[in-house]
């Protein structure tokens, strides 16, 4: 007790050094319990973000994988991760242990798919207006692919000045020599009376002039939609419908769909308007006067797509808006986007109210059958159509890059493009092969070429779905180059829009990963490691991941930013270390006589070192408290007003735009557990100095 | 030889101190018995050697040569430990600059030595620690602390500390130095009392004033002790 006493009252007493170390030990618990909510906080808030939204608590995929499982992309870009031909019984074993809630069937890949350049769109639009002999809609689209080509020769006699034309591919100088001829009169007014070989022209040579616009990459995970839409409830459909269960189709993500389907300068438009929103302006911003920079060069991504009716229309609003008389249309859509701060939000309005219904707003539109141009395992490339039902997003991380670039589809989809074989995918081969008389690789033959003879039995066929990775020769191929399929087919297609797979139909071939969901509050290193055992028990041929692991570098973040702020603080506590160091052992030379009284008057050497060790403890305590109570109340501050989250990355890590730190009793804990720590190591040297202290040193002044 | 009745007894002492490698001769050929009762006082110049002969019978510092025993033990022959335990139990020390704990007041001073003893409770404690601030007239101030109290009071703070664990000897050295005459003279007057009612003191001092009042004077002068009687010869050289 006295000594508690003594050390409180030295704390008082020596103030510049109580001051000091006081002050270094209140920053260290400060920068330790606050670190640790904030990493607790993130660390909750990513998974939030990352659990429900599509990796669960854990994941499982082979362990033959050549490559980590990487749900949000890794480092080395591979994508080698084996795959799973036993999900039924996996799913069985993994869903019978008590903690789990769920298990969803998933393969994660990437695919190309074009939107097709507006001459395409509107030749083809004028071929079926033809065949279906609508003259008005004939006339008004003849109009405008007319108006597209004269364009197009402008813009090309402007470029015949810069490129030499022996480096242009064969395509491209075959279309130059037909250019005249397809904007000539001569040609137009004969179109009429043969409107299939004008078309015929158009297409094949006019068409690769116009450089295709809209080609995409699509990141999708296949998986069994209807329980995905269960079990991930960040999952919200923002337009059109889910997937029917059991069926065939395509969810796009809102902000893939925005960022890559949208008008390209719809979006910067509805970029800028985002930006400006959150406070920044044209006059001072390089990004804004970026977009409107491109607004401006890319005038003709509204020129082109407005046939003459639409064209009367937008340069009426246009002349309107921008109080000119001004007729030619290129002048005007570039002066209407020379946009600033005053007049940005009514020109944002016109667009909208004005242009945009004469524009071809998204490329694919809900709805939609599009073409999903894949690659398979081994490289070749597969097609698959597929309907556009809706979009969805994740929510509250909606605007996040990271979470938006994933969209969905069904599992079939996805084991069509991944080039694991359906029974729908042979059907659709043999009808082809029927029709075009080509003679493809014998099923045994392609097996064998990819298991080594091996692998055939390990398949059981029952569920009518075999894995093979067999290039299938030239018909899918074929299919790929756009050569039009037979009709019989095109019918087999449209067929395959409508079926409804069973469940075991789903579940029943090869999937790359599964997520498992826990149920709310299980114990998620009991889950995995019951999820292990289970798997070496039953021999399932798994590796187990837990979420910050599957989800690739992303989850590993919060480990980086851990790591950072552990070396951090480490170097804080050790000059704190050395300041404390030396500021004792002055305050020990100050106590000499102190000290060496005490001795004189029968303290043992222990007894001393004992004051000393109390004396930290105290000074531990007292400042290891006030910094736990200054940093409880900022996080305490920041909890209940938020951190705003910058950019899309954070608004992912964040779970949302703001994080909301909370404090636990374990980071107190720990950062009680720092500060005595560095104050006892702080106190070891000063306190061995103190216990070599003589009695002598009493008496000193005494002569 | 009769070594129950001395509470000290020296025999052919002498201390060295090294400068570098230059010894420095402290004290030479000390014989001396203090008597459990006798109120000694040390007498002689500044650097005669006293402070020197108080910390062996202080068992702060040992002899070079000789033989010092303080309560029958022979010091050259217990630890650092057992010395320790000896000045705890045995002996009690007054300081020339009082010497007191800052952090503490005038009770937890007194206290101070009991809690390292460990065998009085705490009621005992602070009966046996009030008695002693009463008897040296302080127990009105017993909550100050030393930079509230005076010279003398915080001197007699400092007796009643050396007093509490009821040692054989009390060591004073020049407990009176730092303080003015008339304080000095109370102090010795208080130290005369607590004499009386049983306590040895032995003190040094180069005052005479207070020379005059010991029972016992030993006086010193380069590191010998002058025999009686011999006051008026001249100081023999050291080096001869």
């Amino acid at each position: 007790m006295i000594l508690v006493h003594i050390a409180l009252r030295n704390l008082l007493s020596h103030k510049v050094k109580s001051s000091i170390v006081g002050g270094l030990l209140v920053f260290g618990t400060i920068l330790v319990v606050l670190g640790q909510s904030l990493l607790g906080s993130l660390d909750r808030s990513m998974s939030t973000s990352i659990v429900n939204s599509m990796s669960g608590h854990v994941q499982v995929y082979s362990k033959d994988a050549k490559d980590p499982l990487a749900l949000f992309g890794g480092m080395g870009g591979g994508n080698e991760i084996g795959h799973i031909e036993n999900f039924p019984k996996i799913r069985k074993a993994i869903e019978a242990l008590p903690e789990v809630a769920a298990v969803v069937p998933m393969g994660i890949d990437q695919a190309i798919v074009f939107g097709g350049n507006i001459l395409d769109v509107k030749l083809e639009q004028l071929r079926a207006a033809e065949k279906a002999k609508d003259r008005n809609r004939i006339r008004i689209l003849r109009a405008h692919v007319r108006r597209i080509v004269g364009m197009l020769e402008s813009e090309l006699k402007n470029l015949k000045g810069f490129t030499d034309e022996s480096r242009m591919s064969e395509d491209m100088r075959s279309g130059l020599r037909d250019l005249p001829q397809a904007t000539s009169d001569t040609f137009w007014n004969s179109f009429d009376a043969d409107p299939l070989s004008h078309l015929e022209l158009l297409e094949n040579k006019i068409a690769k002039l116009a450089i295709g616009e809209d080609m995409f990459f699509l990141r999708y995970i296949g998986t069994d939609t209807e329980r995905f839409r269960k079990v991930f409830d960040r999952f919200e459909m923002v337009d059109g419908t889910p997937i029917p269960p059991g069926q065939r189709g395509f969810l796009f993500n809102k902000l893939t769909y925005e960022e890559q389907v949208k008008h390209k300068t719809a979006r910067r438009l509805d970029k800028m308007k985002d930006r400006m929103a959150e406070g920044f302006a044209i006059a001072k911003d390089e990004e804004l006067q970026q977009a409107i920079k491109l607004n401006r060069a890319q005038y003709k991504e509204i020129t082109y797509q407005l046939d003459d009716d639409a064209a009367d229309l937008v340069r009426v609003a246009m002349q309107t808006e921008l109080g000119s008389k001004e007729p030619a249309l290129e002048k005007l859509v570039d002066a209407f986007m020379n946009m600033d701060d005053a007049n940005f939000a009514r020109r944002y309005k016109v667009f909208y109210d004005a242009v945009a219904p004469n524009l071809r707003l998204y490329s694919i539109k809900v709805g939609d059958t599009m073409t999903i141009n894949g690659m398979t395992q081994s490289g070749y490339s597969t097609s698959v159509n597929v309907k556009v039902y809706g979009t969805f997003r994740f929510r509250s991380l909606d605007r996040s890059a990271l979470a938006g670039s994933a969209n969905i589809t069904d599992l079939m989809t996805y084991r069509d493009l991944f080039g694991f074989m359906t029974a729908d995918k042979q059907a659709e081969i043999q009808q082809l092969q029927k029709a075009s008389g080509v003679k493809a690789v014998t099923r045994e033959n392609a097996e064998a070429d990819l298991f080594g003879g091996s692998g055939g039995e390990e398949v059981t066929d029952t569920t009518g779905v075999t894995p093979t990775d067999a290039p299938a020769d030239a018909t899918p191929a074929a299919v790929a180059a756009g050569t039009p399929p037979p009709d019989n087919a095109r019918t087999f297609a449209a067929s395959l829009q409508q079926r409804v797979y069973s469940p075991t139909e789903i579940d029943g071939g090869i999937v790359r990963n599964a997520a498992i969901m826990l149920k709310p509050g299980a114990d998620e290193r009991k889950a995995i490691q019951e999820i292990k055992d289970i798997n070496d028990r039953e021999n399932l041929g798994l590796k187990v991941v837990d979420w910050r692991e599957a989800s690739g570098i992303v989850g590993q973040f919060v480990g980086v930013i851990y790591a950072v702020l552990a070396t951090s603080i480490l170097v804080i506590f050790i000059v704190a270390l050395v300041i404390m160091n030396n500021s004792m052992v002055m305050a020990t030379m100050e106590r000499t006589r102190e000290i060496g009284t005490m001795r004189a008057i029968g303290a043992q050497r222990s007894e001393i070192l004992k004051m000393f060790i109390v004396e930290a403890l105290v000074m531990a305590a007292v400042f290891g408290s006030i910094g736990c109570v200054l940093a409880g109340t900022v996080v305490t501050w920041l909890g209940q007003i938020g951190i705003v989250a910058r950019n899309d990355f954070m608004i992912f890590l964040f779970a949302g735009p703001r994080l909301y730190p909370f404090l636990s009793l374990t980071h107190i804990v720990v950062a009680f557990f720092v500060v005595f720590l560095v104050t006892l190591i702080s106190t070891l040297y000063p306190a061995l100095l103190a216990t070599r202290i003589t009695p002598l040193a009493a008496m000193q002044d005494a002569e | 030889m009769n070594q129950t009745s001395s509470i000290v007894r020296l025999q052919q002492v002498d201390k060295d101190y090294y400068l570098g490698k230059v010894v420095v001769p402290a004290l030479r050929g000390i014989d001396l018995d203090i008597a459990a009762g006798e109120f000694t006082v040390i007498a002689g110049p500044s650097g005669s050697g006293k402070t020197t002969l108080l910390n062996l019978i202080g068992c702060v510092d040992v002899c070079t040569r000789g033989n010092v025993s303080v309560d029958g033990h022979d010091t050259a022959k217990l630890t650092e430990r057992e010395l320790t335990r000896l000045r705890l139990e045995r002996l009690g020390f007054i300081f020339q600059s009082f010497n007191l704990v800052g952090v503490l007041d005038a009770f937890q001073n007194v206290e101070f030595p009991l809690l390292l003893q460990r065998k009085l409770n705490k009621a005992e404690r602070r009966e046996r620690v009030m008695d002693l601030l009463k008897a040296v007239g302080i127990d009105n101030h017993s909550h100050h602390r030393p930079n509230e109290l005076s010279g003398g009071q915080r001197q007699r703070v400092a007796i009643a500390r050396a007093l509490v664990t009821q040692p054989r000897i009390v060591l004073a050295d020049e407990p009176t130095a730092n303080l003015d005459s008339a304080t000095g003279n109370a102090i010795v007057d208080l130290m005369e009392k607590l004499n009386g009612e049983g306590t040895t003191f032995l003190f040094s001092t180069h005052d005479p004033r207070v020379v005059g009042r010991a029972g016992r004077v030993v006086r010193m002068v380069d590191g010998r002790i002058v025999p009686p009687g011999a006051e008026t010869a001249a100081p023999q050289p050291l080096h001869a």
